[in-house]
């Protein structure tokens, strides 16, 4: 530990670490632009220029290690001065066209010369043309004009996943990044440049021009696309409730998270989003034609509860089949365990998942399923669903998630549960497999509802709601929560979860692995 | 070209090496050769690219048989050297940076060549013409067509 000063404020810092990141600890920023905690200090942007007490020369805090006793002034007159230099030579090359910028808002350069710039431009000089519309990749596009060499994107390419498609080429004003001999940036983190370059250089052709990043809200959710479970900003408009606009999802971003995906998420979870949004089911759907009203979850879960009831006890058991997936959280899953396995003894429970695919070898997993490690952990032997499974039997089917649609074919499914009397599916989305139940309930996704997901290294991850789930579709764990109350059999328990931290901490209690993580 | 790459041992160092040594052989660097040092000295192409473009001394086209380079830097720009950059333009019919169609001629600039006193610079074949005035222009133009050159620079 050494002692340091910034700005007269006193702080304990580790050795070796830099003067930028000392003086984040004590809450001070210090602006920077080719800086990025995921890369080695490079020292070329100079925006980072800090006043150290004794030293002649303003210093670079980004790559300057502190020593005992260092006295640093980051406000200084010089270092207001130096930075306001700089920014004008950043600027001096630079369109300005942030009217039309996509980064515009996000855009650190932006950000810095309002902080420290607002200066009368100087140059008389008409400013290079360049290429403005640069294809680089399979949704990139670069605007030569915006660059400011930082480096980020190469440095990314060559360290994180060394495919290094861009480079830096000629020199002088004359230097730009470019791929070379029309070799596209192509690899399934390419998403990660238009997040990482600190101004509108690289943007996204999905994102560009759709709208402006200040009117979108943000929120912190997990990427439910794989079993890697990484951290995400879904960034999103709220939409105009009023005249019945729905929010709507612009981009999702990666969110810093050491543990589990760095400072990234691969191409298949920020740019597959439109399923949050396309092929909603919003009411509760019946093909039933013995109910001639449109219910409501009230009548509906007295149905099932009704339905339960009429099989009597040693039929119950073999007669249920409930099929279940791993977009479903711990406290669903739980709330699923405690009800149909422990209370109501069913034994005939089935997982229908997504198909494994393909994976790569940074972030990407083979296994599509979420919560596969939750619902492993929480007593389940996960077998799959097969047509023969389904109608042996079979009187009651409670099925979740539309993923049989994707394991057993659609004339085996029909066949399958033609013979069998009541089925009751729960699901996000229209889908063929809909027509074949008698009830379909509409369902929350993962940014709509709170609760956890345990990714394939075991860790549990807190989700918590994003936006409203569409229409009437409630959150599983709400639907189950009260099942278990009209059930009967332990309604003050159940009665209890009333949202899904109190199932968190009885999953806590319950069960060893969840204890222990914690 | 196959040659040239293979003798050097495979030390990312030796990179500008190995591209003077392509260049001195072929008098400029092919596409073949770039993805060839690219493979046997493990450095990815944009990189390679970077690098001799950062270079003047390295040329991605074919220069012709005789090299005219003038200089732009500050000195020879305020002594006059775009009157004569526009007087070879014209003389040779091409613009800097191009080479002639009968492959005779490759017009280059250059920023400063450390010889600032002695302004306007153009350097033909390797040989310095101070002091240049664009009526010394067709001579020089004329002396090169006279001799042949092996190689070019
Ligand atoms: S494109 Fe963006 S990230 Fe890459 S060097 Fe330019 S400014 Fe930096
Ligand atoms: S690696 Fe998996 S969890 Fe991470 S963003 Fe991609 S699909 Fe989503
Ligand atoms: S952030 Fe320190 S030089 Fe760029
Ligand atoms: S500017 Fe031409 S030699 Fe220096």
């Amino acid at each position: 530990m050494v002692k340091i000063h910034i700005d007269k404020k006193p702080i304990d810092v580790e050795e070796g670490t830099t003067v930028l990141k000392a003086a984040e600890t004590a809450g001070i920023s210090i602006p920077h632009l080719c800086y990025h905690d995921a890369f080695p200090p490079e020292g070329s942007c100079r925006m980072c220029l800090v006043e150290i007490e004794g030293l002649p020369k303003l210093e670079l805090a980004c790559s300057t290690q502190v020593r005992d006793g260092m006295k640093v002034f980051t406000k200084s007159e010089k270092v207001v001065e130096a930075r306001k230099g700089v920014l004008e030579f950043l600027l001096a090359e630079h369109p300005l066209d942030c009217p039309i910028c996509d980064k515009a808002g996000d855009c650190k350069l932006q950000d810095y010369y309002d902080e420290y710039g607002l200066f009368e431009s100087q140059f008389r000089e008409s400013k290079e043309k360049r290429e403005k519309k640069d294809k680089i990749g399979k949704s990139l596009i670069h605007d030569e004009e915006r660059c400011i060499l930082c480096r980020r994107c190469v440095r990314f390419l060559r360290e994180i996943t060394e495919t290094q498609e861009l480079g830096v080429f000629e020199r002088g004003i004359h230097s730009r990044v470019n791929i070379y001999d029309l070799t596209p940036v192509d690899n399934n983190y390419s998403g990660n440049l238009a997040q990482i370059c600190p101004v509108g250089a690289i943007t996204d052709e999905d994102f560009r021009f759709k709208t402006r990043s200040w009117f979108l809200k943000k929120g912190e959710s997990i990427c439910p696309l794989c079993s890697r479970g990484c951290s995400i900003t879904i960034e999103y408009h709220p939409g105009f409730s009023h005249f019945g606009v729905p929010s709507r999802v612009y981009r999702i971003q990666s969110r810093e998270n050491q543990e589990v995906n760095g400072f990234w998420i691969c191409d298949m979870g920020r740019y597959g989003y439109s399923y949050l949004s396309e092929n909603r089911l919003d009411k509760i759907v019946i093909n039933n034609k013995e109910w001639n009203i449109q219910p409501t979850w009230e009548d509906v879960s007295y149905f099932i509860n009704q339905q339960l009831k009429k099989l009597d006890e040693g039929k119950k058991t073999s007669q249920t089949v409930l099929i279940l997936n791993t977009w479903l959280s711990n406290e669903e899953l739980f709330l699923i365990h405690k009800i149909f396995k422990n209370d109501q003894n069913l034994e005939r429970i089935f997982f229908a998942d997504r198909p494994q695919a393909e994976k790569d070898d940074f972030l990407l997993t083979a296994e599509r399923t979420p919560n596969k490690k939750g619902a492993l952990e929480m007593g389940f032997d996960m077998k799959p669903a097969n047509p023969g499974a389904l109608s042996d039997k079979t009187d009651l089917l409670l099925a979740f998630g539309s993923f049989l649609a994707e394991q057993i074919s659609a004339a085996d499914l029909k066949k399958a549960l033609e013979k069998i009397e009541t089925k009751v599916l729960f699901t996000s989305h229209e889908n063929e497999l809909n027509s074949l139940f008698d009830i379909v309930l509409p369902t929350a996704l993962i940014p709509e509802k709170g609760g956890s997901l345990t990714n394939i290294d075991g860790k549990i991850q807190k989700f918590s709601p994003v936006f409203e789930p569409p229409g009437d579709s409630l959150p599983e764990w709400m639907m189950l929560a009260d099942l278990g109350r009209k059930f009967g059999i332990n309604s003050s328990f159940y009665g209890e979860f009333k949202t899904p931290e109190t199932i968190a901490k009885e999953i806590e209690n319950e069960v060893p692995f969840f204890r222990e993580q914690k | 070209m196959e040659k040239s790459v293979d003798e050097l041992e495979k030390d990312q160092r030796e990179l500008i090496h190995v591209l003077h040594d392509v260049q001195e052989e072929f008098g400029y660097i092919p596409a073949q050769a770039i993805s060839q040092i690219s493979k046997q000295l493990k450095i990815s192409e944009s990189e390679i690219f970077g690098v001799l473009t950062f270079y003047k001394a390295f040329s991605l086209k074919p220069r012709g048989e005789h090299l005219i380079t003038i200089c732009v830097g500050t000195a020879c720009h305020v002594r006059g050297a775009p009157m004569i950059l526009d007087e070879f333009e014209r003389k040779l019919g091409i613009k800097a940076g191009e080479t002639s169609e009968d492959n005779q001629f490759t017009l280059e600039t250059v920023n400063c060549v450390g010889a600032c006193a002695l302004g306007p610079i153009a350097i033909a074949d390797g040989e310095y013409h101070g002091q240049l005035k664009t009526r010394k222009v067709d001579k020089i133009i004329d002396k090169l067509m006279s001799t042949k050159r092996n190689g070019s620079d």
